[in-house]
């Protein structure tokens, strides 16, 4: 953990659980680098339909703490990618998102039963929707 | 495109892209549908790939460069799909909003403008793939001005709505419609505030919900409608940027499939000014 805390990036040392390392490598972003201000949380248009904030998600993960895998934040997300091109650090929140999802779906759980599904959407959707939100 | 004197031809046996991106780090496999493309492309003996729809453009493109970046991720790809000549790289992926701007300019095709669209107040509408993210949008993620350029050059008036860049809520509309309809009240509400006679897309997804969830909200009768007063009954059309083209260009009306819209956008062309 020394090694880290060199790197200029706070890190809580030893707390570290996998989870939190397989989100970045899954993402390929480095959750550390968030420094809470908000930006992501302001201009996400579905924060409405959210339990956590996207700067609490990566909040959550920073302080390893295992209540970010059951949050529903990551599949209201519509990886619309506002959040990415207004953080000032460079984090791609929506790559943060997706991980989570993966992290889920990997273990068989799904964002998307096929049964409530509505009628008449279109194949656009229905192909984006499967491939975000099922196994 | 043919009244534009450009050509475009259709890519032979071409597939779905996926519609979405992978944000993942480990996830080769959904890049084979783009490079299945870039095969085509390869055999046609061409370089660039076009296309209408903003979430094809955006899945093509990062996949593109998702594969240039890295020689041993496309070799992995070229081998897996066994049954393909490899594709080499190199293919560039365009939107038709490019062409139109960066090729054909748009200084030409107002020269071949048959209907001006004086007097129409049109609002564009980007949504998300078209912008970002940087380095693969098109536009400034924030402030882009190409579909207001272009509809100016018109003739229209483009009108300014604070959510133009704002998803639609996308495949959301499935697992989710409720958020959808949320952002569709609010995307309509204001283009309807600011007096919008139209509303123009880039990306078939948006206009699908655009239109859809502009129904629910409207008619007073779907869980949108507490959004009802911001939206009218009767709602504003929603077109593809190509049929508003198409129709300036004096393309017959029977071709553009404005009978099939879910709001009659014919109404509204007729307001224009000389209609």
């Amino acid at each position: 953990m020394a090694d880290r805390i060199d790197s200029g990036t706070l890190r809580i040392p030893a707390r570290e659980p996998d989870f939190v390392r397989r989100v970045e490598e899954l993402s390929g972003e480095d959750v550390f680098a968030c420094y809470q201000c908000g930006k992501c949380s302001a201009g996400c248009p579905f924060t409405s339909g959210m339990d956590l904030l996207p700067a609490e998600v990566l909040r959550l993960l920073q302080l390893g703490d295992g209540r970010v895998l059951g949050a529903r934040s990551p599949w209201v997300c519509a990886s619309c990618l506002a959040c990415g091109v207004r953080c000032p650090k460079g984090v791609d929140i929506a790559k943060v998102m997706e991980a989570l999802r993966l992290f889920a779906l990997r273990r068989g759980e799904t964002g998307l039963r096929l049964g409530d599904i509505p009628p008449g959407v279109p194949q656009i959707a229905l192909v984006g929707a499967t491939r975000k939100l099922t196994p | 495109m043919e009244r534009l004197g450009y050509e475009l031809a259709e890519l032979p046996r071409w597939n779905c892209c996926g519609t979405v991106y992978s944000l993942s780090t480990d996830d080769l496999m959904r890049h084979v549908a783009p490079v299945r493309n870039f095969v085509r492309v390869q055999e046609m003996g061409e370089g660039r790939l076009v296309t209408l729809c903003a979430m094809c453009y955006n899945t093509l493109r990062r996949s593109a460069q998702f594969v240039s970046a890295d020689p041993e991720r496309l070799q992995r790809i070229n081998a897996f799909m066994d049954e393909e000549p490899d594709y080499r790289g190199g293919v560039e992926v365009l939107h038709l909003l490019q062409v139109l701007r960066d090729e054909i300019t748009f200084e030409a095709v107002e020269a071949k403008v048959e209907r001006p669209l004086y007097g129409l107040r049109v609002a564009p509408y980007y949504g998300c793939m078209l912008l970002r993210p940087r380095g693969v949008g098109i536009d400034d993620p924030d402030r882009p001005e190409t579909m207001e350029l272009l509809f100016e050059h018109l003739g229209a008036e483009a009108v300014d709505t604070p959510h133009r860049v704002e998803c639609c809520g996308a495949y959301q509309t499935v697992a989710d419609p409720g958020l959808a309809r949320e952002r569709v009240a609010e995307i309509v509400g204001a283009a309807s505030r600011r007096g919008a006679d139209l509303i123009v897309t880039s990306c078939p997804l948006c206009t699908y919900n655009l239109e859809r969830h502009q129904l629910v909200a409207g008619d007073g009768r779907g869980t949108g409608a507490r959004h009802a007063s911001h939206v009218s009954r009767h709602g504003i059309p929603v077109l593809y940027f190509t049929q508003l083209l198409a129709f300036a260009l004096g393309v017959p009306e029977e071709e553009l499939g404005f009978a099939d819209a879910a709001i009659d956008p014919r109404p509204a062309l007729s307001q224009r000014v000389g209609g």
